[in-house]
């Protein structure tokens, strides 16, 4: 974690030097995420919330955009069944039936993280690809997502330089999970509104609601995510 | 006969240059013999050509005011006597303090003169062309007198308007008319033709028997001087609109409302058959809302005020370009030169009398 925090920082001092070298633009922020997660395996589902904190960049030249986001935080368990007898591939995937019956019931520390290459196709239109992760540890137990999507995302403007609108769908290429891995599927949404504060100001507030839903054999999980973040330079 | 053409046609090319070449001093020189021998029509002709001769052949001072009073001489010889007063007051203009040789005129010229001087004004009006920069350097026109005249100077125009007054009040021997090329707003006057003029004040006029008028013409022209062009004003196409309109207002609605029901929907495109949390209905109802906000906002008749300060400052911004180019240029044309080249000058008395 310290690590990460210290990439981050580094990145965040160099970044805008290099970018100004090149005549790029260059996105920073941070946020909170209420996440809602429904995990189902097999027939055994569980309901997680808890809350995530991030940080997020981006580097905007005419048409290509390099984006790099990052959360980590913790949810905990709501309500969870527990049927019996089942566990098929959570077994595979967790290392274990019993250990699935103890992980359903335990709370989660999440990491997520997107590294993604987009092209601005149209000025409201840009198409992304790139991997996403997420990954959770549970007592010894460790499961991660890892998935290649193909994505897009357009922006509406309602008040020129004061608010916009964006919009992002996305499908998974390929995708793994769990290790051994399993081949992994899924896709996902993102939508929001940004606000400039204040008239001239470099920094912008986003109200967004995040959902995507990853599935494998036996395996599925949905997270849902309410966020709130602030962004310095103008969102692409 | 070949060589006869050729003496022709080489004396008919330069007889006409060697005339033009004879100077005014010559002329001079040669009117004074005619008149020492009596030959006083000739003498008139020379004396007078001699008078003409203009720029770097023009008669200094002292050999014009010779030539005057050799000329008033010959007139009065030839009978011409208004001619001969003229050309007395002529002389008076031009050096008040001359004074013929009594041993060389006879007296019949002597009585002449010294009528004219007692008739004419006794101002003499004297300047040699300059190039000056208006408002830092000055012309200078010179007034002599035996007496102690009391005097108004004016630059006038050629339509007789008053551009500039130098001088008012009274004098003694001489006084330097200082002027700074400018008119009386402080602006340089255009080019073309003015006078100085001098006429005795009326306190003056009102003693003497005859009023008179002193002119000194003069021409002045401005070196030209480059400028830049004033910036055009903003386009109408540069200006956003100030004022909301019906198709701007539904563009500012449709990405909201668009986006609201997308946020809404999606789930049930991503995760079909997942119990979606109300989450989705926060931000997609914020987002509806922002975009009747922006529909109102743009709605017709609203004003935009973003797009008023925009067009605000563009207008400023020229207004800003324009005000700084027209102070460069009337630095540029501050530091211009005036060319001012004085004429002969001429006398009126109140007789109409203009030697």
């Amino acid at each position: 974690m310290r690590r990460i925090l210290g990439v981050i920082a580094c990145a965040a001092c160099a970044v805008p030097a290099a970018a100004q070298q090149q005549r790029l633009q260059f996105t920073a922020g941070g946020g909170a995420f209420q996440e809602i997660v429904q995990s189902h395996v097999d027939s055994n589902n569980s309901r997680f919330t808890g809350l995530l904190l991030g940080a997020e960049g981006s580097l905007v030249s005419d048409r290509f955009i390099i984006r790099l986001r990052y959360a980590e935080g913790k949810v905990n368990p709501r309500n969870a069944s527990i049927p019996s007898g089942g566990g098929g591939a959570l077994a595979n995937v967790l290392h274990g039936t019993a250990a699935a019956a103890a992980v359903d019931s335990a709370p989660r520390d999440v990491v997520e993280g997107e590294a993604l290459v987009g092209f601005r196709a149209l000025p409201w239109l840009t198409l992304w690809a790139g991997p996403s992760a997420r990954a959770y540890t549970v007592g010894d137990a460790n499961q991660r997502w890892l998935i290649w999507s193909g994505r897009a995302s357009v922006r509406g403007t309602l008040l020129p330089g004061r608010m916009q609108t964006f919009l992002e769908l996305w499908g998974a290429l390929s995708g793994n999970v769990g290790n051994p891995p399993v081949s992994a599927s899924g896709r996902g949404a993102d939508g929001g509104l940004e606000l400039r504060l204040g008239e001239a100001a470099a920094f912008w507030g986003r109200l967004g609601y995040r959902i995507q839903s990853t599935h494998a054999e036996g395996l599925r999980e949905t997270v849902e995510s309410l966020t709130l973040s602030l962004v310095y330079g103008l969102p692409q | 006969m070949n060589r006869l053409l050729a003496g022709f046609i080489v004396t008919a090319l330069l007889v006409p240059t060697i005339a033009r070449a004879q100077s005014a001093g010559s002329l001079l020189e040669q009117g004074i013999r005619a008149y020492t021998v009596r030959e006083y029509d000739g003498a008139a002709w020379l004396l007078r050509h001699a008078l003409t001769a203009e720029g770097a052949n023009a008669l200094p001072s002292s050999e014009t005011a010779r030539a005057l009073m050799y000329l008033t001489a010959t007139e009065v010889a030839r009978g011409q006597r208004d001619s001969a007063v003229s050309a007395a007051h002529r002389l008076m203009v031009l050096d008040p303090r001359y004074r013929p040789d009594q041993q060389t005129f006879p007296p019949d010229v002597i009585a002449i003169f010294q009528n004219a001087r007692r008739s004419a004004p006794t101002v003499s009006i004297r300047a040699i062309g300059d190039t000056i920069r208006p408002g830092a350097d000055a012309f200078i026109v010179r007034l002599g007198s035996t007496a102690s005249p009391e005097v108004t100077a004016t630059v006038n125009s050629a339509d007789g308007r008053v551009v500039r007054t130098l001088y008012n009040g009274a004098f003694r021997d001489s006084v330097d008319l200082r002027w700074n090329g400018l008119d009386a707003s402080g602006s340089p006057p255009p080019d073309g033709r003015y006078a100085v003029i001098v006429t005795p004040s009326a306190r003056e006029r009102h003693g003497a028997s005859a009023s008179w008028t002193l002119r000194l013409p003069i021409e002045v022209a401005h070196l030209p001087v480059d400028t830049l062009p004033l910036p055009a004003a903003p386009s109408d196409s540069l200006m956003r609109p100030e004022h909301g309109d019906t198709k701007d207002a539904v563009l500012a609605l449709a990405p909201g409302l668009g986006a609201s029901l997308a946020i809404i929907l999606v789930p049930k495109l991503v995760a079909s058959g997942e119990h979606a949390s109300s989450a989705r209905l926060i931000v997609g109802g914020s987002v509806a809302i922002a975009g009747i906000a922006a529909f109102l906002s743009h709605h017709p008749g609203q004003q935009l005020a973003a797009n008023e300060r925009y067009n605000r400052s563009l207008r400023d911004n020229w207004k800003r370009n324009v005000a700084e180019i027209s102070r460069r240029n009337a630095d540029r044309i501050r530091q211009t030169r005036m060319i001012i080249r004085p004429g002969a000058p001429s006398l009126t008395t109140s007789g109409g009398d203009t030697p």
